[in-house]
């Protein structure tokens, strides 16, 4: 009983462990496995990410008629819906063309953003 | 009683030779009409802990494996005791007048997954799968991937394509 | 005649189920007459997801991620588990420092482990309180985690077959060694609660004698509350457990209160262990392990017994000579809790000490159904 109520006493006037996200946050450490970040300039087409990854989440695929010039082979699309983010396609990557960064907004109401294509803007 | 003194006995005993793998493994492999009174006779030897049952399928031998874990509080060894079942008719006794109940749960989830049946279980009601009246799941042929794809999957919807590959 | 019997309207049976917001994804069906049960039956079969067989279709690489998702309560036990059984049949050598840094997370995860299970304990028995004392000191691990495997929750297979998949961070030390001073705060606070919440309601409930426990196949704190010495990290160590020093709680009464007394020890030899291992620690920096494709395990069968937070796991892994395993046998230590421990210890108890007895266990549905 003398134990609960010197807690009690000594609780009264310290300050509560919750950090009031998002007014305050706590720092993302280097290293944290987020949204992909893919540069098509250093990607040799190897395929190497789309055998690796555990969920079958990379797909290589062809450029369209625009970009058939500049970019001949097949590159990676990435179905983040499918990802559970385990870093195994950073790691293999041979010429570091894939990285994650350290974003976790992810959550959305668009299902067309879900897939992400190699290259940024309207692929049509 | 260490190691070796205990494949001593085992071959003193019953004529097989157990092989030592490294400190505290050993395993050793029966015929399946002495694996009761071997069962019988280590549990007599202070083995009262079971640990698993597993069973692997070999479908081009035709035959089942079964494979019983046993470890000994006293002696502090691991003995794995390995039988052969044939594939197209899995029937075995039991080994839960011996060990109880912990025997019977690994009895009944192999029951469900392999299809093998144990004489003498008092209870081999399915446990993890519902309504499941098709051929048991684990084994090595059973395409569980073309089961998924019949019913679960749809070849027109755009993210599921690759899966139809 | 039987139906004028059945009409007896103080006999009926609840389901403590799924979406009780005591328990978690199990149920259990309790046949109860007034006040007291009758009897039980245990339903298990929510989270069944084959992984026995989905690890026979990926390679020692891809397994390791999966692997941390057979009880997400204590990811890095079950991938240190399936790390060694690989790293038996290669035969590999692995470095003197990979070995300490997978102690390490080893008993981190079980100190966040246990302290889930105080705050769900506490919250089945109405006490709110412990409930988020425990899971907001439990944050200061996450917030290790995060520092050095990359994610909160889910390590993504950090232990890995050959070592570890990334070094540890330089600033990490100092920072394990202020969270392990709020761990002690945290268990200053446990024992000054005891008297007023835990003890009254769980002594002499749920007893299970030493031979009822073996018989049954209890493994783990519950048959160290039963009176029996008995330990993997002692009797069959693996890592670097024989060079450490730490006790192994036992007591004799086997009810309810012994278990959480030993769980509560536990967790102060858990803090002991990682206090030695970062004295110990060799400084040189390490190579950490890439993923490779075709990488062949040779032929050869092993099993391996290892002592996770809720009792003794075991993995029997075959493999013929391809990149991926011909039979993985997972074996958790909550298939033998759940069926025949429970139904044993529920019946004939009173309603009341239902909670009580289900906490005490620590049962985790995930490992059950694999």
């Amino acid at each position: 009983m003398l134990g609960t109520i010197y807690e009690l006493l000594r609780n009264l006037f310290k300050k509560p462990m919750t950090v009031r996200f998002p007014h305050e946050s706590i720092e993302i450490p280097n290293g944290f496995r987020g949204e992909h970040y893919y540069d098509i300039d250093k990607c040799i087409s190897c395929g190497l990410c789309s055998k690796i990854c555990p969920n079958r989440a990379i797909e290589m695929i062809e450029m369209p008629e625009r970009y058939k010039e500049k970019y001949p082979k097949s590159y990676p699309r990435i179905d983040i819906g499918k990802c559970c983010f385990c870093g195994l396609c950073e790691d293999i990557c041979p010429k570091d063309a894939l990285k994650l960064t350290k974003n976790f907004f992810l959550s959305t109401f668009d299902p067309k953003s879900v897939i992400k294509e190699p290259i940024k803007n309207d692929m049509d | 009683m260490n190691e070796t003194e205990l494949i001593k006995k085992i071959e003193s005993e019953f004529g097989i030779k157990a092989e030592k793998q490294r400190d505290r493994r050993i395993w050793v492999t029966v015929k399946r009409k002495r694996l009761m009174k071997l069962c019988r006779f280590l549990y007599a030897k202070n083995f009262e802990h079971l640990s698993a049952i597993s069973v692997t399928d070999f479908p081009d031998k035709k035959v089942y494996e079964l494979t019983y874990h046993l470890w000994s509080y006293r002696d502090k060894i691991l003995i794995t005791v390995k039988t052969k079942i044939p594939r197209n008719k899995p029937e075995l006794e039991s080994v839960t007048p011996i060990w109880g109940e912990s025997a019977q749960i690994h009895e009944r989830e192999l029951h469900e997954l392999f299809g093998v049946k144990f004489n003498g279980n008092p209870d081999l009601s399915p446990l993890f799968l519902e309504d499941w009246n098709k051929e048991p799941p684990f084994r090595k042929d059973f395409n569980w991937r073309e089961y998924v794809r019949e019913e679960y999957y749809d070849e027109k919807n755009e993210r599921e394509k690759p899966y139809f590959v | 005649m039987r139906k004028m019997r059945e009409k007896n309207p103080t006999s009926y049976e609840l389901l403590f189920g799924p979406a009780h917001p005591g328990s978690g994804n199990f149920s259990v069906r309790l046949r109860i007459e007034g006040e007291r049960v009758v009897s039980a039956r245990a339903d298990p079969g929510y989270l069944h997801r084959g992984f026995e067989k989905l690890m026979e279709y990926r390679n020692a690489m891809q397994n390791s991620v999966l692997s941390d998702r057979l009880c997400i309560l204590e990811p890095l036990n079950w991938n240190l588990i399936h790390a060694e059984a690989v790293d038996e049949l290669t035969q590999e050598e692995i470095p003197e420092k990979a070995k300490y840094i997978r102690v390490l997370m080893v008993e981190l995860s079980r100190i966040q482990s246990h302290l889930i299970w105080y705050g769900a304990m506490s919250m089945g028995l109405g006490f709110d309180t412990g409930f988020k004392l425990a899971f907001g000191y439990r944050d200061y691990i996450l917030d290790l985690f995060e520092l050095i495997t990359g994610g909160r929750v889910y390590p993504a297979g950090y232990i890995c077959p050959g070592g570890v998949r990334r070094d540890l961070p330089d600033s990490a030390e100092g920072r394990i060694r202020k969270v392990m001073i709020k761990m002690e705060e945290m268990l200053q606070r446990c024992e000054n609660f005891e008297t007023t919440t835990i003890l009254p309601r769980t002594r002499g409930v749920g007893t299970l004698s030493l031979k009822d426990a073996i018989r049954l196949g209890a493994t783990g704190p519950i048959i160290r509350a039963s009176g029996l010495k008995t330990d993997v990290r002692r009797d069959d160590p693996y890592e670097i457990y024989p060079e450490l020093d730490f006790e192994i709680p036992v007591r004799r009464e086997g009810d309810a209160y012994a278990r959480c007394m030993i769980r509560r020890q536990e967790l102060r030899e858990s803090i002991n262990i990682v206090k030695q291992v970062l004295d110990r620690m060799p400084k040189e920096k390490l190579k950490p392990v890439k993923p490779k494709l075709n990488q062949k395990i040779p032929e050869g069968e092993v099993y391996v017994r290892n002592e996770i937070a809720r009792g003794e796991a075991g993995i029997y892994m075959k493999s013929t000579g391809e990149d991926k395993p011909y039979r993985c046998k997972i074996r958790g230590p909550s298939l033998l809790h759940m069926i025949p421990v429970l139904e044993h210890l529920l019946k004939g108890c009173q309603i009341a000490d239902v909670p009580a007895i289900y906490w005490s266990l620590n049962i985790c549905p995930a490992d059950m159904d694999r």
